[in-house]
């Protein structure tokens, strides 16, 4: 079996890339990738813990965490789609109609 | 069994309110029959709650609301006859206003009004403690308010609407004022916990030990409240004014039921007025001025419903009188007042239909212009007639029964307290009472039409709530007195009121069981003014006069102008007081209004405007800083939490 620790860094290296590319890039598609990352780095971490404290909670849990991400990208990506149309760019620093 | 369904009594009319004021658009005739079903379920409750429990028994239900305050039923045979007259009458005007009404646009909101007129009116009658009742007699005032603004893009209605609302408040306010001095005065008696102070059977057990100075102010700020409710001077001005809402309005709140609320919460806090030394004096003088004030004016009025206006004005003042009267004849005064209010309420919600009946057809209020309506409106007319007579004190109608009686024990208390006043404003509006009744049927009835109106009868739906009405009007008086008298003279007993000692409090000098004999001509006295009043308007004013009135009063009779004018009070207190004095008081409010009210509210928000100008430069907007933040935030919490614990905190 694959140690424990090794796993976790597998996780915390998805979820610092995850964060750094939150922090650095402004096209609202790849801002979308880098959330998937993060939530993804977690469904890693439950589904190891899992397999290591032998119950099936962790795994019920990443299965809901799945469904989630997938409603989660369903309205980003509706969202995006109907600022492309309003803006004709999704550059998310472009789109600050509301900001002071 | 009934009494378990008590609260569907308030509880039905309310859903018929909330039924019709968001369906009543859609149903036929604006959902009316909700609003009569449901009264007309209250009153099959009532009647029920009647059958098995009057008079011995006294229905009871409460439930804690909060620290020393409760919500409850309290039917006991004050609550119940009120409860059935309230009930059967409003259904009868309901049922007529299915007629009435018919064809108006805003019919759906006038029965949705209604309903929660009906509502809170019966909820007044049988709150169990005096802050419910105050709830219910705000939404009954609201709902007063709403209805004489019934037709509020005309001008004058809207006035008559915001008059009338603003008068009533001031003796609202007093009311309020009253009870939370009985609240303090309750407190300061340190009774057992759980006991709620307001209850009316708290109340009426623990009266003695109140200060008795403290009892008068109570007493006459709750008087304050019932003259504004009643319309009894000085507050009466609002209520002549209050007939330009639609006649079955005027017929249902301003003379069967709801301006009636203010007698019955007198009636109900009576042993406190006995207890209170001059409690029942200001009562009794209140009401008989009233009676005679109001009834004057009446004798002057053109407008068919402005005469009955003043007639109810001064009505109200003859059950002020005739429960002022308690300061010697006892908690029977309580029976004698409220026999003439159910009384009243029967003929009274009559004359105003038949008078809508009339102002239907014939499209004016002028009596002037109608004459000879009776060839053409026989049930109206007659109907009308039964009214009159009973208003008029005419033997063996109900108002003669319950009218003679309130002139006897007026009498008594001239003999026994000492007050003869009341007694001669009392016989004198009699007098009047009778003359302006069929100075008003003559003038409208009888004689050549003096204009060209619609010759038609009303339907049968407004047609027979009429008849039924003028059966009670007439017929109700006899077989109802005796028993009406028992029960609820000796309301009271069932809360073991002691009123020897009430009586000590209050400086009475009672002798109970001392009979007053009475002379033959204080007897028959009630009956000649009733007919004398009726042979002058005869004389005057019918198709067989032999008197003509412009001999005796001509148009320029400075006293004709002094009553036609309702004594300049309105030139006294809107022209000369509201427009100099409240106006410039008004004036120096406003201005301190804006400059040290206002000037600091703007200070302030000057000030967080700024603030926030400055401050919302940290919000830029761009995703990536806040999530940079995020990030530093999180990791100097761990930091944080990390050296915390490596040094043992």
């Amino acid at each position: 079996m694959i140690p424990l620790e090794l796993v976790i860094m597998l996780s915390s290296a998805m979820f610092g890339i995850g964060l750094w590319g939150l922090a650095t890039r402004r096209n609202g598609i790849k801002l979308m990738m880098c959330v998937e990352l993060l939530l993804n780095s977690a469904n890693i971490n439950l589904v190891a813990f899992s397999a290591y404290q032998p119950n099936l909670n962790g795994q019920v849990f990443a299965l809901f965490s799945i469904a989630l991400a997938a409603a989660e990208a369903g309205i980003g990506l509706a969202i995006l789609i109907t600022l492309y149309r309003l803006y004709g760019t999704i550059d998310l620093d472009n789109i600050n109609a509301l900001r002071w | 069994m009934y009494a378990d369904y008590a609260y569907l009594i308030v509880g039905l009319p309310v859903l018929a309110f909330v039924l019709t004021i968001f369906f009543g658009w859609h149903l036929p005739r604006g959902g009316g029959f909700l609003t009569v079903l449901a009264t007309f379920a209250g009153f099959i409750i009532s009647a029920g709650i009647f059958m098995e429990n009057f008079p011995e028994k006294v229905v009871h239900q409460s439930m804690h609301w909060f620290a020393t305050l409760n919500v409850g039923i309290l039917i006991d045979p004050l609550a119940l006859v009120m409860l059935l007259m309230v009930t059967f009458v409003v259904t009868l005007i309901h049922t007529y206003a299915l007629g009435y009404m018919n064809g108006d646009p805003g019919m759906a909101r006038y029965f949705a009004e209604a309903g929660l007129f009906t509502a809170a009116m019966l909820g007044l009658v049988y709150s169990d403690n005096l802050l419910q009742l105050f709830i219910f007699w705000e939404l009954v005032g609201l709902c007063s308010y709403l209805l004489i603004g019934f037709w509020y893009r005309k001008p004058s209605a809207a006035a008559a609407a915001k008059k009338a609302f603003l008068t009533t408040r001031v003796g609202d306010v007093l009311f309020l004022a009253g009870i939370v001095l009985l609240y303090n005065n309750m407190a300061a008696l340190n009774l057992p916990d759980g006991t709620y102070l307001l209850q009316f059977p708290v109340i009426y057990e623990n009266l003695a030990k109140i200060e008795p100075t403290q009892l008068t102010y109570i007493a006459l700020l709750l008087l304050g409240g019932a003259v504004g409710k009643s319309g009894q001077f000085p507050l009466h001005v609002w209520l002549p004014d209050a007939m330009e809402g639609p006649t079955t309005v005027s017929a249902m709140i301003h003379a069967a039921t709801m301006v009636t609320a203010g007698v019955y919460l007198v009636a109900r806090m009576f042993p406190l007025f006995y207890a209170a030394p001059h409690g029942l004096l200001a009562v009794a003088y209140v009401g008989g001025f009233t009676a005679i004030f109001a009834a004057s004016m009446g004798l002057a009025a053109f407008d068919i419903k402005r005469v009955l206006a003043f007639s109810t004005v001064s009505q109200l003042g003859f059950m002020m009188l005739g429960l002022g009267t308690g300061a010697v004849v006892g908690s029977f005064a309580v029976g004698v007042g409220m026999f003439h209010l159910i009384g009243h309420s029967f003929f009274k919600a009559l004359l105003f239909l038949c008078a809508g009946s009339v102002i239907h057809a014939v499209n004016t209020n002028d009596m002037r212009e109608m004459g000879g309506v009776g060839k053409y409106m026989k049930y109206t007319a007659y109907t009308m007639l039964a009214g009159g007579l009973a208003l008029a004190g005419f033997p063996l109608t109900t108002g003669f029964y319950s009218k003679d009686e309130i002139l006897v024990t007026a009498w008594e208390y001239g003999v026994l307290g000492h007050q003869w006043l009341p007694y001669i404003f009392a016989i004198t509006a009699a007098l009047m009472t009778a003359f302006y009744t069929f100075r008003l049927w003559f003038v409208a009835f009888t004689g050549e039409a003096r204009s060209d109106y619609h010759k038609h009868e009303s339907g049968w739906i407004m047609l027979i709530p009429l008849m039924i009405l003028a059966v009670f009007a007439l017929f109700f008086g006899l077989p109802a007195q005796e028993p009406f008298y028992e029960a609820v003279g000796n309301n009271f007993e069932h809360y073991g009121v002691n009123f020897e000692e009430l009586a000590v409090i209050g400086g009475h000098h009672v002798e109970h069981g001392a009979e007053v004999h009475e002379p033959f001509i204080i007897k028959i006295l009630p009956i000649l003014v009733g007919l004398g009043g009726i042979l002058l308007a005869l004389l005057f004013y019918s198709p067989w006069r032999r008197l003509d009135i412009r001999k005796f009063v001509g148009e320029r009779d400075p006293f004709r102008n002094l009553l036609l004018k309702g004594y300049y009070q309105h030139e006294i207190f809107t022209a000369w007081f509201a427009e100099t004095v409240v106006y410039g008081i008004a004036i120096i409010m406003n201005i301190i209004d804006i400059k040290i009210v206002d000037g600091a509210l703007n200070k302030i928000s000057e000030l967080t405007l700024s603030t926030a100008g400055t401050v919302r430069k940290v919000q830029t907007g761009v995703i990536q800083n806040y999530i940079t933040a995020l990030i530093l935030g999180v990791v100097v919490l761990v930091v944080v939490i990390k050296l915390a614990m490596e040094v043992g905190l």
